[in-house]
């Protein structure tokens, strides 16, 4: 719509109001009227006042205006036409109470329209269409029951008695078909109890519903407007109410009036305020490409989320070889169905960059998603590309942990065969020798016996060697009794003193195991290198970390480059998720500290 | 005297049960697993049950922990545990409250016919048998301090070869000695300990303990 239209829409709103003011003064009047009656005279009016027609009549073109705006901005759907249609009719509706049969037969029948579409308004607002069956339902009974009642009503009105809302002054239905005014009366009583209370207090019910339903989001731009909408709506179940009930001294019809004018007028402000907020999130999506700038990946969401006027949107990253989105950390995210939260996907060249996940109200206004989406186009594929590399690392760092874990079951069950293969083979050979050594002393031949004998010297020495094998590759007693009872008899076995200060608990293998290797090989260091005095060794755990430290107060100067065992162990403990420190100062012995988390 | 042996290896176990039967002993029964060994020590009330650590079905501490069954239910069978590997926190697990009638050897002693006969004899009459692998652990470990403190080296080594369970006669042998001089070793050790005045066998498995536990 452009400028001039809606300025021509303005003027001829204006033009229509002025209008609608003089058919309201002329044909309602200003003048309070002295009627004799049986029991005296008494006053009737006046009708309405110069401020109450200007009201009404500003209501009308406020209407018009604000669909004008609405129509300028986001919601180019039928929201826009239906508010100034509103206005119009609303205009338009003052014009019954011209004196002339024609003006007042042609907008009696069609002026309610006003209202029923003003509620229409309401429950469309703000993507253009109800929502469902029973809003569909009120909107169409409101529409129906303002035509068929007033029809009705000009089928029998033949201008003697005085129509609720109207003056006194006689006025003739063109449609009029078999002149009754007491059947045409109670017709319009019905239709005040039907229209103004029942359909009224169902429109009440179903905008709380509404509210209710609503999302978080949605209930923040709607909280005004449906107030507004509702204080609207009360002013018209009491009008009913009155039609029926003598109106109580205390609430003055005036009082009544003000009451509904400020309930449209409320319900216009929310609106364009709604319009307005609509704008500033546009807006909004312009301050967010400068602020992605600045923005760190792992917090676009958030930026988003302040951009979009959304708390609860999260971003999910796609990531092409897992073929799932992850979050800015990696983590695997399972996209919603559930239409309790909405997704946008984002592409790029035809694949899938990132999803959106967000409150479902954002869909009303497509192109606000679509723009904020365009505007963190760049930062979202780098934030992918980042997520994506962070879930590779994790990918990483479980196979890595993996590996650990299954180089620790291979070298048990390689010492597990040593003992129950091997060696045990070669124990019951050397018994087969000692029973042929036995023969042989019986057959008296020295040579052969001691032959024999040395066979199964060497046969012990290999049997031996066979369970130092296995004890280097993975000490039984670790599996076992645990980290503890391995350290101690590491200990035992030690050319050189080590006091031992370490927890007697069960941890899980890998982290005993890492654990005991980090500390087999700082002492083997100590040994060949370090001509240390004193040597400790100290495991323990504390906030899910097992912290073992090997100190020594030797020569110093190791380190995870020179010595490849050091940086194996660094590698190991680093599978774990843990780190190894390695502090060894020339001349100043060696500190060797593994920080391993573990669950236990 | 009358054996049973447990032992996964057929192969091992006949072997050991050929070594026993030549050198005079009653082999009642030859078992694979721990079941099979708690029925047949019921069953042939043996002097001895010769049992190997790690059997069927998980390969794990079957052996130990049906020996210390025997143990509780048939107090008068020694029993002398075999393993591929021992510790000394093992050894002192299993026995150091009571190391009458207990052995705990490496599995490939059976190889020195002559010691290994010996072992299971004294643990067939009540006595230890405690391979020489845990009791140089033992005595690395209380170097430092405790009630050992006080005796000499050569006294030290008289009580590890006490401990392992030999006589005062196989210690002349092994460390050249002579009978008197042994002698004046292990009363010295007695006395050293603060061991109460008793017959001489329930003294050396005083000194055993106080060795263990120290």
């Amino acid at each position: 719509m452009t400028r001039a239209v809606r300025i021509g829409l303005l003027v001829l709103g204006a033009g229509f109001g002025v209008v609608a003011y003089r058919a309201q003064i002329n044909g309602l009047g200003t003048t309070v009227l002295h009627v004799p009656g049986p029991s005296g005279t008494h006053t009737v009016g006046p009708f309405t006042t110069s401020g109450r027609s200007f009201a009404v009549v500003a209501v009308g073109i406020a209407f018009i205006a604000a669909g004008a705006i609405a129509w300028s901005t986001r919601y180019r759907n039928r929201i826009a036409p239906l508010m100034i249609a509103t206005g119009f009719l609303w205009l338009a509706r003052q014009l019954r109470y011209s004196h002339n049969s024609a003006l007042f037969t042609l907008f009696f029948l069609f002026g309610d329209l006003a209202y029923a579409m003003a509620g229409h308004v309401a429950l469309a607002y703000p993507s253009g269409r109800v929502r469902d069956k029973w809003e569909l339902w009120l909107v169409r009974a409101g529409y129906t029951s303002v035509l068929l009642f007033n029809f009705l009503i000009l089928l029998f009105y033949d201008g003697n008695v005085r129509l609720h809302q109207f003056d006194p002054s006689k006025r003739r239905s063109f449609l009029l078909f078999w002149a009754n005014d007491a059947v045409a009366l109670k017709i319009q009583e019905i239709f005040v109890a039907f229209f103004y209370g029942l359909l009224a207090s169902l429109f009440i019910a179903l905008i709380v519903r509404r509210f209710i339903q609503a999302t978080p989001r949605a209930r923040r731009l709607l909280a005004p407007l449906l107030l507004a909408v509702a204080v609207a709506a009360l002013r018209s179940v009491w009008e009913c109410i009155f039609t029926f009930v003598d109106r109580p001294p205390s609430i003055a019809y005036n009082e009544l009036f003000w009451w509904q004018i400020f309930g449209f007028i409320a319900f216009l402000i929310a609106i364009v305020d709604g319009l307005l907020r609509a704008r500033l999130a546009h807006a909004g999506v312009g301050d967010l490409v400068l602020e992605l700038e600045r923005t760190p990946q792992h917090r676009l969401g958030e930026t988003l989320s302040r951009a979009l006027r959304d708390r609860t949107l999260e971003i999910a990253f796609w990531v092409p070889n897992r073929g799932e989105y992850v979050d800015a950390f990696g983590r695997t995210i399972v996209l919603p169905t559930d239409g309790i939260r909405a997704v946008t996907k984002l592409d790029s060249d035809g694949e899938p960059v990132a999803a959106l996940i967000h409150d479902p109200s954002l869909l009303e206004d497509p192109t606000l998603v679509g723009a904020a989406a365009a505007a963190a186009r760049l930062s979202l594929e780098n934030a992918r590309l980042h997520a994506e590399t962070r879930a590779q690392l994790a990918q990483v760092q479980e196979s890595r942990a993996r590996i650990v874990t299954a180089a620790d079951e291979e070298r048990r069950r390689i010492e597990r065969d040593i003992h129950d293969g091997a060696q045990q083979r070669l124990v019951a050979l050397g018994l087969q020798l000692r029973s042929a050594q036995r023969t042989a002393g019986a057959a008296d031949d020295p040579q052969l016996r001691k032959l024999l004998e040395g066979t199964i010297a060497e046969l012990q020495v290999a049997v031996d060697e066979l369970r130092e094998l296995a004890r280097g590759v993975h000490p039984a007693i670790l599996t076992e009794d645990g980290l503890c009872a391995a350290l101690e008899a590491l200990a035992t076995r030690s050319p050189f003193p080590i006091a031992l200060d370490v927890e007697d608990e069960r941890l899980p293998e890998p982290v005993e195991a890492t654990a005991y290797f980090v500390a087999c090989e700082a002492l083997a260091n100590v040994g060949k290198h370090s001509s240390a005095s004193n040597v400790t060794v100290e495991a323990h755990r504390h906030n899910g970390v097992l912290t073992v430290e090997i100190d020594d107060d030797g020569v110093g100067g190791a380190s995870a480059q020179n010595g490849s065992g050091l940086r194996g162990l660094a590698d190991r403990v680093e599978a774990l998720g843990g780190r190894l420190v390695i502090d060894s100062p020339d001349g100043g012995g060696t500190r060797i500290v593994a920080e391993i988390p573990c669950a236990s | 005297m009358r054996i049973v042996i447990a032992e996964d290896s057929v192969l091992l176990r006949e072997g050991i049960a050929r070594v026993l039967t030549e050198e005079g002993f009653e082999v009642a029964a030859q078992v694979g697993d721990a079941d099979e060994l708690q029925r047949a020590v019921k069953r042939t009330k043996p002097d001895v049950a010769i049992v190997d650590v790690r059997m069927p079905p998980t390969q794990t501490d079957e052996g130990a922990r049906a020996a210390e069954e025997i143990r509780a239910q048939h107090p008068d069978v020694g029993v002398l545990v075999l393993s591929q590997i021992v510790e000394a926190r093992r050894a002192l697990k299993l026995f150091s409250e009571r190391p009458e009638g207990f052995g705990y050897l490496l599995k490939d002693r059976v190889l020195q016919i002559d010691e290994f006969v010996e072992s299971v004899r004294r643990v067939g009459r009540g006595g230890t048998a405690i391979d020489p692998e845990v009791v140089a652990q033992l005595v690395g470990r209380r170097a430092a301090e405790g009630p050992l403190d006080e005796l000499t080296p050569r006294e030290r080594e008289v009580l590890g070869l006490m401990a392992e369970g030999r006589s005062n006669k196989a210690i002349c042998d092994k460390l050249f000695l002579s009978p008197k001089t042994v002698e004046t070793h292990v009363n010295s050790i007695f006395g050293k300990l603060n061991l109460p005045q008793a017959p001489d066998d329930h003294r050396r498995v005083l000194a055993v303990l106080t060795f263990l536990r120290a």
